[in-house]
């Protein structure tokens, strides 16, 4: 009653005069796009927002540390592919500030005989190579306590080396080594005295003589010997190749003490005694040099390696960055050429249905059915030996292309399938009818009428193709079917194939790494996926309000 | 219901030849390397002329019979009683010998792994989908989801590597590589050895079990029929146990047929990381070493085993719900 009573309340209803139009108000709210709708959604979805902030954080990583590390502006003559030097093989992770702590730290712990852990002890050069002693064991064998001391060792002391330089360049080392002494002065020099080793070989010849060594056994060790002193540059002082029961041996030499328990150097002495720092031959000057200092002066910025170094010294981390950048411009460029194709193909068999249908359903069976896996050996092998195209595109383009070929080639049967699904939903609908029946022509109610309702789903799928590119990407690298090694194609599947080659026992760091951001990616883009699919999932509007 | 399974073996049947034809014609295009890892190359030569695939030129040198030639060959002597060598020769991997007995050489490592892995993952993956699905938006529901994304997510041979190190050199407990088997499959050291493996090959398929389960579960937890049985008096065990889980079952009992048929075909990256002597190893063998008849027939077989898994699958829908009519009328 009440509210008929409202009704004749002329405070609350207004008389219209006659012979006005009467209109619909425009909205006064902003209209919410479709666009607009989903990214709302999207946003209210966290972990997909983590997900695609972690995707953005590793396509930053892949674009700027190329650009950006130093290790890849090294001179390009000396070092055509980045800075790479085998003397730093499988260093180990460093990071500055986990200095000491040992983790982290690009230290690791070594088992030390007796003998070889007091000679590590000692050491010429700038950087230590122990850092501590972690435990000792001590054993009984044969009633000799015999010790095995663990040890923790800096991967990046690796001594000092010989290199051989140029007049001009050795003149500047100098120069170097004065000023920096000048300014500072626990200064250590970058050069260090040569070591002798033809004398001290001589010298040890006349010990074994006196021993009654016979000639052959003599000439045979100090071969050895010779050979042992060139490999391991770093040792400056007397090795002996007698053995504790008494005979001499080829094989292992072992450092001699004196009565105070320290090495013996052997460095090169002139004739007033005082050591020799340079040997001259033409223009050559051989100078020993504390190879990581010598770096650090080179090259302007120390040999450190974030995720450590490969089998030959290169930077992981610069490496993975060049991967990550590769496998995902593949991943992206692989799915959209895919969902070009499936677009199109799917649309076809979709709108038009009936015999097309049929025979379209056919010819993907059969496509989805061929594992892509022999159409990549198929391409491979028959790109590799076509010299004209080998010729035209050059080894790194018959690899990409017959990788292209190989993904391209089953990977959009799924976007076709769905793109299919997507048209038989919409195209019996009855905004379709009314089109049709306005004179729409077939391209204008695929692309205009049903295309944009299913884009959001289609957009998804092809999101989620992304990780799966990726992963077959590095998969098939990995397992060597798809051979990058000969075009200096950094994937990650490569970095993988290095990690299992470089051994998970000694070497777990190579692999650590790589499969590390992969796993990042693929879980990134697997939540980064499903949240899109929810945000364009129109049903789902307003059920978690 | 016989009508659409003879209808789909019929579909398949053409399928499988259509993809044979065309992988035939490919493999056959592609050049032979006469002189890398060929044990004899005047015998390589004399059988495949015996096959029809090469034919001696006057002037002494061998060159290829045309494909469309070569594929009626291979044809008539597949269908051929008294021929050993209907699929060829390894002349690689096992010099001589034919692709088949290769194949079948390798499949019991293979198949042993994948059943091991399968009675392990199904029943703990399903477990793991139920307690999912009655804790539904639970703290236990929400850990569990997370777990199960992140195995999804990861590539398998991450947690290969990682179970490897582990348990193979950190803490070593297990044999990190495949052992032996020639002295059989059930020594105390094969089976230690299986167990990284199986482990890794499990961890995805008890995380993709497990949340189908619980997708199935759940839906068929919140319909009517399960308020009917409770209002009927059924306590909340039986409905579920009852009513609940038979019916989440129906697609996943497909879902573990096409497993079973899955057992044959060896995971490459999971047989490459712990050296295990299977199918998959020697598909990649046969790849890396060229040696195409091999190729061929694996293909062959991973592509069969493929289209038999997808009609299983559709099959047994019908059988488990006699409701679903996979491709049927209107």
């Amino acid at each position: 009653m009440e509210k008929l009573e409202n009704r004749r309340n002329p405070e609350l209803f207004q008389e219209i005069p006659d012979r006005t139009n009467l209109h619909d108000a425009a909205f006064e709210t902003r209209p919410v796009s479709f666009l607009e709708d989903s990214l709302k959604r999207f946003a209210k979805n966290k972990a997909s927002i983590v997900a695609a902030i972690i995707i953005f954080l590793i396509a930053l990583y892949a674009i700027i540390v190329p650009f950006a590390s130093p290790k890849s502006r090294v001179d390009t003559t000396k070092y055509p592919a980045g800075f790479r030097d085998d003397k730093f093989a499988y260093a180990l992770p460093y990071n500055q500030m986990f200095k000491g702590t040992g983790f982290w730290d690009g230290t690791k712990v070594m088992a030390y005989n007796e003998n070889s852990y007091k000679a590590l002890q000692s050491n010429d050069s700038n950087h230590e190579r122990f850092v501590e002693l972690d435990h000792v064991v001590t054993q009984t064998i044969a009633a000799k306590k015999v010790s095995q001391y663990y040890v923790r060792i800096d991967t990046y002391a690796v001594g000092n080396f010989t290199v051989t330089l140029s007049q001009s360049e050795y003149a500047k080392l100098v120069e170097h080594d004065k000023e920096m002494a000048k300014a500072d002065k626990d200064y250590k020099s970058i050069i260090k005295p040569m070591i002798d080793v033809s004398s001290y070989l001589a010298k040890y010849r006349a010990t074994m003589e006196e021993d009654g060594q016979a000639e052959g056994t003599i000439t045979d060790v100090l071969d050895k010997m010779k050979t042992f002193y060139n490999q391991n540059q770093d040792i400056y002082y007397e090795m002996s190749a007698k053995q504790s029961n008494g005979n001499y041996t080829s094989n292992s030499f072992t450092a001699v003490f004196d009565a105070q328990g320290k090495v013996i150097p052997i460095y090169a002495t002139d004739e007033q005694g005082n050591y020799v720092y340079v040997e001259v031959q033409a223009d050559n000057y051989t100078v020993r040099v504390d190879y990581y200092d010598y770096l650090t002066y080179t090259l302007g910025f120390e040999p450190r390696f974030l995720f450590g170094a490969n089998d030959s010294g290169q930077d992981i981390c610069l490496r993975l960055a060049e991967g990550a950048r590769f496998s995902l411009l593949l991943g992206i460029g692989i799915s959209a050429i895919n969902f070009i194709i499936g677009l199109i193909w799917g649309a076809v068999s979709g709108y038009y249905g009936g015999r097309v249908d049929m025979i379209m359903e056919r010819v993907t069976d059969i496509i989805a059915n061929i594992p892509s896996i022999i159409v990549l050996t198929i391409c491979g092998i028959q790109f590799t030996n076509n010299i004209a195209l080998k010729h035209a595109i050059g080894q790194t383009g018959i690899i990409i292309l017959g990788f292209l070929v190989a993904f391209v080639y089953s990977g959009w049967v799924g976007v076709a399938g769905t793109t299919r699904m997507q048209f038989y939903r919409f195209k019996g609908q009855e905004y379709v009818l009314a089109s049709r029946t306005l004179g729409a022509k077939d391209r204008r109610l695929i692309f205009k009428h049903i295309l944009p309702n299913a884009i959001g789903t289609l957009v998804t799928s092809s999101v989620l193709m992304i990780p799966g590119v990726i992963f077959s990407e590095s998969s098939l690298s990995f397992l060597g079917i798809i051979d990058f090694s000969s075009s200096g194609i950094n994937s990650i599947g490569v970095l993988l194939n290095e990690g299992q080659h470089a051994g998970l026992q000694n070497n777990p760091h190579v692999l650590l790494f790589p499969c590390l951001v992969i796993s990042l990616l693929m879980i990134s883009f697997n939540l980064f996926g499903n949240g899109l699919r929810d945000a364009f999932n129109t049903s789902l509007k307003g059920s978690e309000d | 219901m016989l009508i659409y399974i003879l209808k789909r073996l019929g579909l398949m049947v053409l399928t499988f030849v259509t993809i044979f034809f065309i992988c035939f014609v490919m493999i056959r295009l592609l050049p032979v390397n006469v002189d890398t890892g060929m044990k004899d190359p005047e015998i390589f030569y004399r059988t495949m002329v015996a096959q029809g695939r090469m034919r001696m030129t006057e002037n002494g040198s061998y060159e290829n019979i045309p494909v469309l030639e070569q594929l009626g060959t291979f044809l008539a002597r597949l269908f051929d009683p008294s021929n050993d060598h209907r699929w060829g020769y390894s002349y690689k991997i096992e010099w001589l010998s034919s692709p088949d007995e290769v194949l079948f050489k390798r499949l019991p490592p293979t198949v042993m792994i994948n059943i091991f892995s399968m009675l392990i993952s199904t029943p703990i993956g399903i477990a793991i989908g139920i307690y999912m699905a009655l804790r539904k938006n639970k703290w236990q529901d929400h850990l569990l989801s997370v777990l199960v994304m992140l195995f999804i997510s990861v590539p398998s041979f991450v947690y290969a590597f990682l179970l490897q190190v582990l348990f193979g050199y950190t803490w070593p407990i297990l044999p990190p590589l495949m052992a032996n088997i020639q002295y059989g499959y059930f020594t105390p050291e094969v089976i230690a050895s299986m167990v990284l493996p199986v482990m890794s090959m499990s961890f995805s398929s008890i995380a993709g079990f497990a949340r189908y389960t619980r997708a199935e579960l759940t839906e068929v937890l919140t319909s009517d029929f399960m308020l009917l049985a409770r209002t009927k008096g059924l306590t909340k065990a039986q409905a579920t146990v009852r009513h609940a889980f038979r019916n989440s079952l129906v697609p996943i009992f497909p879902m573990i047929l096409g497993e079973i048929i899955a057992v044959l075909s060896g995971s490459l990256i999971i047989e490459n990381i712990f050296s295990v002597p299977g199918v998959g190893a020697l598909y990649l063998q046969s790849i890396q070493s060229r040696d195409y008849d091999v190729f061929q027939f694996v293909s062959m077989f991973y592509i069969a085993i493929g289209l038999i898994g997808t009609i299983v699958v559709d099959v047994s829908y019908g059988i488990v719900d006699p409701r679903i009519r996979m491709g049927g009328g209107k």
